[in-house]
């Protein structure tokens, strides 16, 4: 519930905020929308907050530069790295043991790399070395 | 989350690295803190500086964001505005070369003035404002924040405020009424 307001604070309002309603403070919205209908010094008051108004509103900034989106959206973390950096990590044990143990080996080990999180078991066997993927048997 | 915070959501996600939350919450805030930060300190090149070092600091804190009494967008206005205010201070410890900002002394004719003449009076004049009538005009016209949220970034009551507001756009019309004479 709103208080009636007098000339004194409708003055003070609109010189502080303006001439547009929907800019003064929520709480004394009403009571000074109420007052500028009945009170016929407002009008005057009204005037002259408007040519402050559109002066204020004719100040334009221009949209931010695709540069400088670029850069903003460059500067942000991104989560997919992260993956590749796992990915790169097992490509590397792979590609080494590959070098190690021959073709086959490293063509299994690369089979085995899909999905990245496929729980692997390395085993030793004579002179090949091979990647299992042991998901079946540790499903949970 | 918190239904009273419009980018609650959106910063969780961009905390969780989703690169479409990061494009979204950037064409949501860029434009704004864009023209915040040009306002206040009157220089485009200053003010991509600010919002560069902003977004960086968004995208630390992101992660950690919790829904709480503060909204996201009042935050990101605090950053911004100590950002823009420590430089401002800066300026006034180094002595500024005589042409910069400097108003046009040129009068314009209202019949021939363009849109984009008077929007450089009115920037020029909005740059000739004392700071805290400048800062607290920027704050809530351009802005838009409720009053107490423009005075409370301020560090000042409502009252003070309104004092600020009152007497910078009195300020802003008189400069103006100078030019055109």
């Amino acid at each position: 519930m709103s208080e009636r307001m007098d000339f004194a604070r409708f003055e003070a309002l609109v010189a502080a905020y303006g001439a547009t309603p929907s800019r003064w403070p929520e709480e004394e919205r009403a009571a000074a929308q109420a007052f500028a209908r009945t009170d016929p010094r407002a009008e005057a008051v009204l005037k002259e907050a408007d040519t402050i108004d559109d002066l204020l509103f004719a100040h334009r900034v221009a949209e931010p530069s695709r540069t400088l989106r670029a850069m903003v959206l460059e500067s942000a973390p991104r989560r997919r790295r992260i993956v590749g950096r796992v990915r790169l990590w097992w490509s590397s044990i792979a590609f080494g043991i590959a070098a190690a143990g021959g073709v086959l080996a490293g063509s299994a080990a690369m089979a085995a790399l899909e999905p990245v999180t496929a729980n692997v078991q390395l085993y030793q066997h004579d002179d090949l070395t091979t990647f299992e993927d042991t998901s079946e048997e540790n499903a949970q | 989350m918190n239904s009273d915070d419009p980018d609650g959501d959106l910063v969780r996600r961009v905390g969780e690295g989703d690169p479409q939350a990061v494009e979204a919450l950037v064409a949501r805030k860029l434009p704004r803190m864009t023209a915040l930060a040009q306002r206040l300190l009157g220089d485009r090149a200053e003010a991509e500086d600010v919002v560069q070092e902003l977004f960086l600091r968004v995208w630390k804190s992101a992660a950690a964001w919790r829904p709480g009494a503060a909204r996201f967008d009042t935050w990101m206005h605090r950053v911004a505005y100590n950002l823009c205010t420590d430089r401002l201070r800066k300026r006034r410890e180094v002595a500024l070369p005589e042409t910069w900002d400097a108003p046009d002394p040129q009068p314009l004719v209202d019949s021939e003035i363009s849109a984009r003449q008077q929007s450089d009076a009115v920037g020029r004049a909005l740059a000739d404002l004392a700071p805290r009538q400048r800062e607290a005009i920027v704050l809530t016209y351009y802005q838009e924040l409720p009053n107490r949220e423009a005075a409370a970034l301020m560090g000042i009551g409502v009252d003070a405020l309104e004092s600020l507001l009152a007497r910078g756009r009195r300020a802003l019309k008189a400069r103006l009424e100078e030019c055109h004479e």
